[in-house]
C-alpha cells in the first residue's frame, strides 16, 4: 500500500478540522458541513470582508493554517486554484492528516495547466506523506464523527456501508438514498480525481475498517488498472464489493473523461473483472442501494452447490396480494432470470386445507389476499410463510404488499400493520431462506416511504418495484455462488 | 534457445514480431502443447527435419516481415514424402521472394500434419487500463463472424480459465455436437492457464495469437502461434 493507513485513519476520523478558504458566496458550505463535527474546527481566511461572517459562526478564524496552534488531523481546502498549491505546502508544514481538496480546475480539464498543477500538488504529498483527497471531489463522509460532505446528511449515529466514490454527486447522493432506505455510512469518500490517493487505496482502507461490512464503489477509472485489480480481488473474498460503473458507454465516456480524466475500458473487459472479482456490479444509484441492500438485510441465498441440497438458490415462491399482482409479480422475477418452480405435493396438500381459492390461487405465485383478508388472518399468513419456510423446491421467498391493497389497509387499521410486522419479523427471525418484500407506491408516494422506513426500521428489505426486487436478488445469489464457487465460508 | 535469449535476439534486430518457430519455442518452454515447428534453411535441411519428425509434414514460410504467411503463397500441407518436402521448400521461397521481394527470408519451418480438431482460439491483447487481457473462442467463422469470444484479465485462475470456455455461446460445440468427440475441456482450461502465466512472467508481451488451436477428446494443441513484443 503507497499511502500509510494510520495518515488515513486520521483522515476519516479526525480529532481535529481546519477549513480553508470557505465563504459566503459558497454559504459557509465547508464550516456548516462541520456543524456536527465532534471536535474542533478552525477556519482559515484572509479576506477580512468574510471574516466576521466566518466568526458569527462561532468558529476561530486564522490567516494561516500554521497559526492554529492545535493540532490538525484534516483539513478541507475550498480555495481558488492558483493557491491550491501553497495550501497544500502549508499543510506538509503544520505535519496535518491529510487534506480534501474542493477545488477543481486540475486534470480533470485536459489542459496542460492544469494537469501540471495536479502534478505539482501530487509530489508535495507523496514526498511528505500528507494524504491528499481529490482533488476535485467532497471529500470525506464519517457520520460517527460529524464529518460531511453536505448538510443534508445525518450525523451521529455510524453504519456498515463503505462508500467510495469518483463523483460528489453520487457519494451524497448514495447516502442520503441510502438513508431513506436503512442503509447507514460507516466512512464515505468522494474521491475526485484520486491524484495521490486512488480507489485502491481506499478499498484496502476500508477492507480493513472493522465498521464497514460492504463496500460500494462509484468509478469512472482508475489510475493503475492492474493494482486494482489485484485489491479488488483480495477485497471481495474479504467483504462484499459492490461496483457502480460510470463511463459505460462510448457517450457515457466521453463525459468521463472530463470529469474524472478517466480512460476508456471496453465493456468486455470490465465484465470479465466483474467476474473474476466477484464484485456485485450495478448500473445505477438506484440498483447499488438495492444490492446494498440485500446484501445487508437478506439471508445469504444457497449458492448452487452441495451446501444448498441441489438448490440453485434462484428458487423463489412469491406471494401477491391481488390476482393482477401474482402474475405479473412471477413474470417479473422468471424475466429477471430467477426460477419460479411448483411447490412441492406436500406443500399443495397443506395448502389446500385452509386456501381460499375464491378469487385465489397457490400454484406459486400465491394470491393471497382473499385467504387473509381484509379483516386481516395473521395465522394463515405465517401458516403460507412457513409453508414455503419448510418447501424444498424454495430457496426464497418475496411478499408483495403494495399501495393496491395492503397500504390502503394498513392506513385504515394501525395495528394491522404492527400484527403484521410483527409476523414478518418474526419470519425472518426463524427462517434460513432470504426473504424481502415489495411496495410499490403507486399513487401513494408519500405514504409507501413512510411505510418502507417502519418496516426497513424491523430488519426487513423493502423494494420498490419486482424488477428491482428481482435483479437485487439474483445479484445476491450470484455473489454467494461466487463465494461457495471460491470457497470463502459464510460468515 | 531460452526464451530470454529469442526475446534479446528479436529486441537487437529491431524486431517486434517473433517468428512461428520462435513463438512456439516460447511457448513449449512455458509448456503450452505446440505443433513443434524446426527451423530449416536449406532444402535439405527441410527433408531432414521431416524425416525426424515423421511424414506427413507442413511446410511454411519463415521470415520476420511475413505474418500472412497464406497470402504469400508460403505454406504447404500434408507433404508425405521427402520429394514432396523438397519440391514444397523451393515452391515456398519462390513464392515468397516473388510475392514480397524486400522481405529477409530465413528459411521455412517444418512440423507436424496436426490431426484436425475442433478449432479453438486463444488471443492476448493489452487493455489501456488493465495490461494483458486474455482471450478464446471458437475458431474460423464463428469467431471472424459472430465474434463469440470470452475475456479474462491476466493472470487467472482455474476458475476463470473454466468459466472463459463455458461463457461463449458455441460451448454446445466442444462438449461434442451431433457425434463430434467432445473436446478435451481440461487440456483446454490448462492451455489458457500456461498463457496466462507465460503472460505475467513475460510482461514485454504485448499481442500473442494461438490460431488455430486443436481441440481434441485428449488434449489440445496450438497450431500456430504468434508473440509480437512491445
Amino acid at each position: 500500500m503507497s499511502v500509510d493507513a494510520e495518515r488515513l485513519r486520521r483522515v476519516f476520523s479526525p480529532r481535529s478540522v481546519a477549513v480553508v478558504g470557505d465563504k459566503q458566496a459558497m454559504g459557509y458550505l465547508w464550516l456548516r458541513n462541520m456543524s456536527t463535527f465532534q471536535g474542533p474546527v478552525y477556519s482559515i481566511q484572509i479576506d477580512p470582508k468574510e471574516i466576521p461572517g466566518i466568526e458569527a459562526l462561532g468558529i476561530p478564524n486564522y490567516p494561516s493554517l500554521l497559526d492554529i496552534p492545535d493540532e490538525i488531523d484534516l483539513v478541507v481546502c475550498a480555495v481558488p486554484r492558483p493557491a491550491a498549491p501553497r495550501i497544500v505546502a502549508d499543510c506538509v508544514k503544520k505535519g496535518v492528516g491529510g487534506v480534501t481538496l474542493f477545488t477543481s480546475g486540475f486534470a480533470e480539464t485536459g489542459t496542460e495547466e492544469g494537469t501540471k498543477l495536479q502534478e505539482e500538488i501530487a509530489r508535495l504529498a507523496r514526498e511528505s506523506g500528507l494524504v491528499l483527497v481529490g482533488p476535485n471531489c467532497m471529500g470525506i463522509y464519517n457520520p460517527a464523527v460529524g464529518v460531511r460532505q453536505s448538510t443534508d446528511q445525518p450525523a451521529g449515529e455510524g453504519g456498515s456501508v463503505g462508500l467510495i466514490s469518483q463523483s460528489g454527486t453520487h457519494a451524497i447522493g448514495f447516502s442520503l438514498l441510502g438513508a431513506a432506505h436503512g442503509l447507514r455510512i460507516s466512512k464515505s469518500v468522494s474521491m475526485g480525481n484520486g491524484a495521490v490517493v486512488d480507489a485502491s487505496d481506499y478499498l484496502e482502507f476500508l477492507a480493513g475498517d472493522e465498521e464497514t461490512r460492504v463496500i460500494a464503489l462509484y468509478i469512472e477509472g482508475v489510475r493503475d488498472g492492474r493494482r486494482f485489480f489485484r485489491v479488488l480481488r483480495r477485497t471481495a473474498q474479504l467483504k462484499p464489493v459492490v461496483i457502480w460503473k460510470g463511463g459505460q458507454t462510448e457517450a457515457g465516456q466521453r463525459g468521463a473523461a472530463s470529469h474524472t480524466a478517466a480512460l476508456a475500458t471496453t465493456s468486455a473487459v470490465w465484465q470479465a473483472l466483474v467476474r473474476q472479482t466477484g464484485v456485485v456490479s450495478t448500473n445505477n444509484l438506484d440498483e447499488t442501494v438495492d444490492a446494498v441492500k440485500a446484501l445487508l438485510y437478506l439471508k445469504p441465498p444457497a449458492g448452487g452447490g452441495s451446501a444448498s441440497g441441489g438448490g440453485t438458490g434462484m428458487r423463489v415462491g412469491l406471494m401477491a396480494m391481488t390476482g393482477g399482482q401474482s402474475v405479473v409479480i412471477a413474470d417479473t422475477f422468471a424475466r429477471e432470470g430467477l426460477q419460479v418452480p411448483l411447490l412441492t405435493s406436500a406443500s399443495y396438500e397443506k395448502l389446500s386445507s385452509f386456501f381460499n381459492i375464491i378469487g385465489g390461487s397457490y400454484r406459486n405465485p400465491l394470491d393471497i389476499g382473499g385467504t387473509i383478508g381484509w379483516g386481516g388472518s395473521i395465522a394463515n399468513l405465517e401458516r403460507m410463510l412457513n409453508i414455503l419456510d419448510e418447501d424444498e423446491n424454495i430457496d426464497a421467498v418475496a411478499l408483495e404488499a403494495g399501495s393496491g391493497f395492503m397500504v390502503r389497509r394498513w392506513q385504515v387499521d394501525p395495528q394491522a400493520l404492527e400484527a403484521t410486522l410483527d409476523a414478518l419479523a418474526a419470519f425472518q427471525e426463524r427462517s434460513p431462506k432470504p426473504f424481502l418484500t415489495i411496495m410499490h407506491p403507486g399513487h401513494l408516494d408519500g405514504v409507501v416511504a413512510e411505510l418502507r422506513e417502519t418496516v426497513t426500521a424491523r430488519g426487513i428489505a423493502v423494494f420498490p418495484s419486482f424488477e428491482r426486487a428481482a435483479r437485487a436478488l439474483r445479484r445476491i445469489v450470484e455473489y454467494h455462488r461466487f463465494r461457495e464457487e471460491v470457497g470463502i465460508p459464510e460468515s | 534457445m531460452s526464451t530470454a535469449t529469442i526475446i534479446d535476439r528479436a529486441r537487437t534486430e529491431g524486431r517486434k514480431i517473433l517468428t512461428e518457430v520462435e513463438s512456439k519455442q516460447l511457448l513449449e518452454e512455458a509448456g503450452v502443447p505446440t505443433a513443434h515447428a524446426q527451423l530449416a534453411a536449406s532444402r535439405d535441411a527441410a527433408v531432414k527435419a521431416a524425416r525426424e519428425i515423421g511424414f506427413p509434414v507442413v511446410l511454411k514460410i519463415v521470415s520476420p516481415q511475413i505474418t500472412h504467411k497464406t497470402d504469400v503463397g508460403g505454406v504447404k500441407l500434408d507433404l508425405k514424402s521427402p520429394d514432396e518436402v523438397a519440391a514444397a521448400f523451393d515452391e515456398i521461397v519462390a513464392a515468397a521472394r516473388s510475392a514480397a521481394p524486400d522481405a529477409a527470408i530465413d528459411g521455412v519451418s517444418v512440423q507436424q500434419m496436426a490431426q484436425p480438431g475442433t478449432e479453438v482460439i486463444v488471443g492476448v491483447s493489452t487493455d489501456p487500463q488493465f495490461g494483458p487481457v486474455l482471450m478464446f473462442g471458437l475458431g474460423g467463422v464463428l469467431v471472424e463472424v459472430l465474434k463469440d469470444v470470452s475475456f479474462r484479465i491476466i493472470p487467472i485462475v482455474a476458475r476463470d480459465a473454466r468459466q472463459m470456455i463455458h461463457d461463449i455461446k458455441g460451448f454446445p460445440l466442444l462438449e461434442g455436437y451431433r457425434g463430434q468427440d467432445p473436446a478435451d475441456l481440461a487440456a483446454l482450461e490448462n492451455l489458457l492457464l500456461r498463457v496466462s502465466d507465460f503472460v505475467e512472467q513475460h510482461p514485454e508481451v504485448s499481442e500473442l495469437d494461438l490460431n488455430p488451436v486443436f481441440a481434441y477428446k485428449d488434449g489440445a494443441l496450438a497450431v500456430d502461434a504468434r508473440i509480437v513484443l512491445s
